[in-house]
């Protein structure tokens, strides 16, 4: 028996923290399925393997690239985020009619789009501020921020159509850089940009945290609330980019700019690997999920589905990926609601 | 000292006696009543903007205008009143809108039955869903309302579909009494038999159980995976009736008719002041907040406000809805 002054003398080695071997299937299955999903379309359609089709593929994903990288930041909270739809008509309005247009004569040029993109913070903002300060459920908060924002637009809308005219916001979309519209270079410098943010920020390693623990973030000291709807706000600031993005695309604004994009986003996400749960995933993954989302999207369309297809397309993924990432847990004896 | 005397906490629950929440104080009182309240100042307030709303006529137009939306919002509240949510039924009473209309001509009168079966069908197949896959409601309905969108749009090749039989859904266009709208009377008769059958049977119970606290309903035996399987099988069921009802109106089924419904359903169900956190509240409250909004939705133009702010209230409403009845002792962490 040993006495106690010895066990105390007695130095518990702890095991070597082991690098843990080659990458779990969470991050390597999406890039695969990638590759598995863009070479079956290319075997069964030779319109699809072009580079043109590759070029068309990439600028398709710009703008739901764009609405990813904000969700991304929500749902690595563990929130969810429903209000894409109203920021992105709001914004999508407001730049239509700030820029030189045919309904006024402002001409506020890149004013007007970081205006836009500030009024996506705004109700970004808002939907933080009612989820931290009301405590109401994010999905709640979110799903009536977007019919605010809805409204908003359709207040500013005035049953007149906006065109822009605006030769800058236009040639986005028209002129290509190396091959590929201005517009999907903005949406990787975006992936980028939340990357950085992500990776090196406070608030992007907080909203990790918070999704991974939030009860251990608050319990360390940390003041949990103004991340949150700085990550909101944030997220809000990435739609509005996004709506005026569609407006640069339709040379107009739509009060339906952001319509399903909400959903479109949220599939890229959760089959990018990022979990609804919160705490796992990031950009990366998610602009890994845009292309795959993209990719089906793309091919059903060239092998001869029909385009009325693809929503239904996306709800069985989000559904079937999500029963996927829950499946290691289902022992646990946890609530589901 | 082998005993250590912890006099202070012993005697800390004999000087506060325990709380037992009895009666529920005047503040409760008044939030429960709140639907009512917020029915009859609506009304009030619009017979002072236009003292002709309070006809008859205009109060038979209102009513019947809002049955479609009293079904959808009664069979959704049995979802929330399980701690769930259902965001398909717009969607699925859509997609029934279509199913009705196409099978009309073969069918005949039985295509309301029919209808209806197919859709509680759908709503059973989310439940199973939900419970067997164990995904949260909001993400297996959310995939569902993307789904049925999707399956409307290709059969009815995205356009409405003409309802040429109208003998099949004449009766819901009658008037009972001569006053009552057939729809609204139908509307009412739902939210009463299924309040009834929860009210006679053990079934009160299992669903309240089930909101307050799954976990301790599951151990104490309660058929917690059933009932809620059986919610959203009524849910779906009612988003069918609610498709009935439109098609009768409109005379056609369109893969988006009843898209723009989702938003009133929910602030119905949470004016009402059913908590979104399960358990508390009852379909005759989302009656109630039916009604509130369906008010709000005719009363708006009548004031002269832009239909556009009617969106922007919608959002106010159900934020400060939740925001009131929502029950903070259960959930510790809001996501």
């Amino acid at each position: 028996m040993t006495s106690p002054a010895k066990a105390d003398t007695d130095v518990v080695v702890p095991p070597r923290p082991r690098p843990r071997r080659g990458v779990s299937l969470l991050d390597a299955g999406p890039p695969i399925a990638l590759v598995v999903i863009f070479a079956v379309f290319a075997a069964l359609s030779s319109d699809f393997r072009t580079v043109g089709n590759v070029q068309n593929i990439l600028d398709a994903a710009a703008v739901l690239a764009v609405v990813a990288c904000g969700i991304t930041f929500v749902l690595m909270m563990g929130s969810i985020d429903l209000s894409v739809p109203g920021v992105m008509g709001a914004s999508a309005i407001a730049v239509a009619l700030l820029v030189a247009n045919n309904r006024n004569d402002n001409a506020w040029g890149l004013l007007g789009i970081l205006v836009a993109v500030l009024l996506g913070a705004g109700l970004g903002c808002v939907s933080g501020m009612a989820l931290v300060s009301l405590r109401v459920p994010s999905f709640m908060t979110t799903l009536g921020v977007s019919a605010v924002g809805l409204g908003v637009a359709t207040l500013m809308f005035a049953g007149v159509q906006p065109n822009i005219t605006d030769e800058m916001l236009r040639g986005w979309a028209v002129n290509r850089f190396l091959g590929l519209a201005y517009l999907t270079w903005i949406a990787v410098a975006c992936v980028l940009v939340g990357w950085l943010i992500q990776r090196y920020s406070r608030l992007g390693r907080y909203a990790y945290a918070i999704g991974g623990a939030e009860e251990v973030l608050s319990l360390s000291g940390v003041k949990v609330a103004p991340y949150k709807v700085a990550v909101f706000t944030l997220a809000g600031a990435f739609y509005g980019l996004a709506g005026v993005m569609v407006t640069s695309q339709l040379s107009a604004g739509l009060v339906q700019a952001g319509k399903g994009y909400d959903f479109a986003a949220i599939t890229a996400a959760v089959v990018g690997g990022t979990l609804l749960t919160g705490g796992r995933g990031g950009v990366l993954h998610s602009a890994v999920g845009v292309l795959l989302v993209t990719v089906l999207t793309n091919g059903l369309v060239q092998v001869g589905v029909s385009p009325y297809w693809q929503g239904g397309v996306q709800g069985l993924i989000v559904v079937a990926a999500v029963s996927a990432a829950v499946l290691p847990q289902r022992r646990r004896n946890q609530v589901t609601k | 000292m082998s005993t250590p005397v912890i006099t202070e906490p012993a005697s800390n629950p004999a000087a506060e006696p325990a709380v037992v929440t009895g009666a529920p104080t005047a503040a409760q009182r008044v939030t429960s009543f709140m639907p009512v309240i917020a029915l009859v100042a609506l009304l009030a307030a619009l017979t002072i903007a236009d003292p002709d709303f309070l006809t008859q006529r205009s109060l038979t137009a209102a009513v019947r205008t809002s049955a479609p939306l009293v079904v959808l919002a009664a069979g959704a509240t049995l979802v929330v009143l399980c701690g769930g949510i259902d965001l398909s039924i717009a969607a699925l009473c859509s997609l029934s809108t279509v199913f009705f209309a196409m099978w009309l001509p073969d069918l005949g009168g039985l295509t309301i039955l029919v209808a209806v079966a197919a859709a509680g069908a759908i709503g059973a197949v989310q439940g199973i869903a939900h419970v067997v896959l164990r995904i949260p409601s909001f993400v297996v309905t959310l995939g569902g309302m993307s789904i049925f969108s999707a399956v409307a749009l290709v059969i009815s090749d995205a356009g409405p579909i003409r309802v040429i039989d109208r003998d099949a859904t004449g009766w819901l266009n009658l008037y009972v009494a001569g006053y009552l709208p057939m729809s609204f009377f139908v509307a009412l008769l739902v939210v009463a038999v299924i309040s009834l059958i929860i009210k006679l049977t053990p079934l009160e119970s299992f669903v309240r159980a089930t909101g307050y606290s799954e976990s301790a309903a599951r151990l104490a035996g309660t058929p917690v995976d059933a009932v809620k399987v059986a919610a959203f099988t009524v849910s779906g069921a009612c988003a069918g009736l609610a498709a009935v009802m439109l098609a009768s109106r409109n005379f056609s089924g369109s893969p988006t008719m009843a898209d723009n419904l989702l938003l009133p359903a929910v602030a119905a169900i949470v004016v009402g002041g059913t908590a979104i956190t399960g358990g508390h509240g009852s379909l005759w409250r989302s009656l109630a907040g039916a009604l509130v909004v369906t008010l709000l939705r005719v009363g708006l133009p009548i004031v002269g406000v832009p239909s556009a702010w009617e969106q922007i209230l919608y959002g106010a409403i159900i934020v400060a809805a939740v925001a009131l009845t929502l029950d903070r002792s259960k959930v510790l962490i809001i996501k």
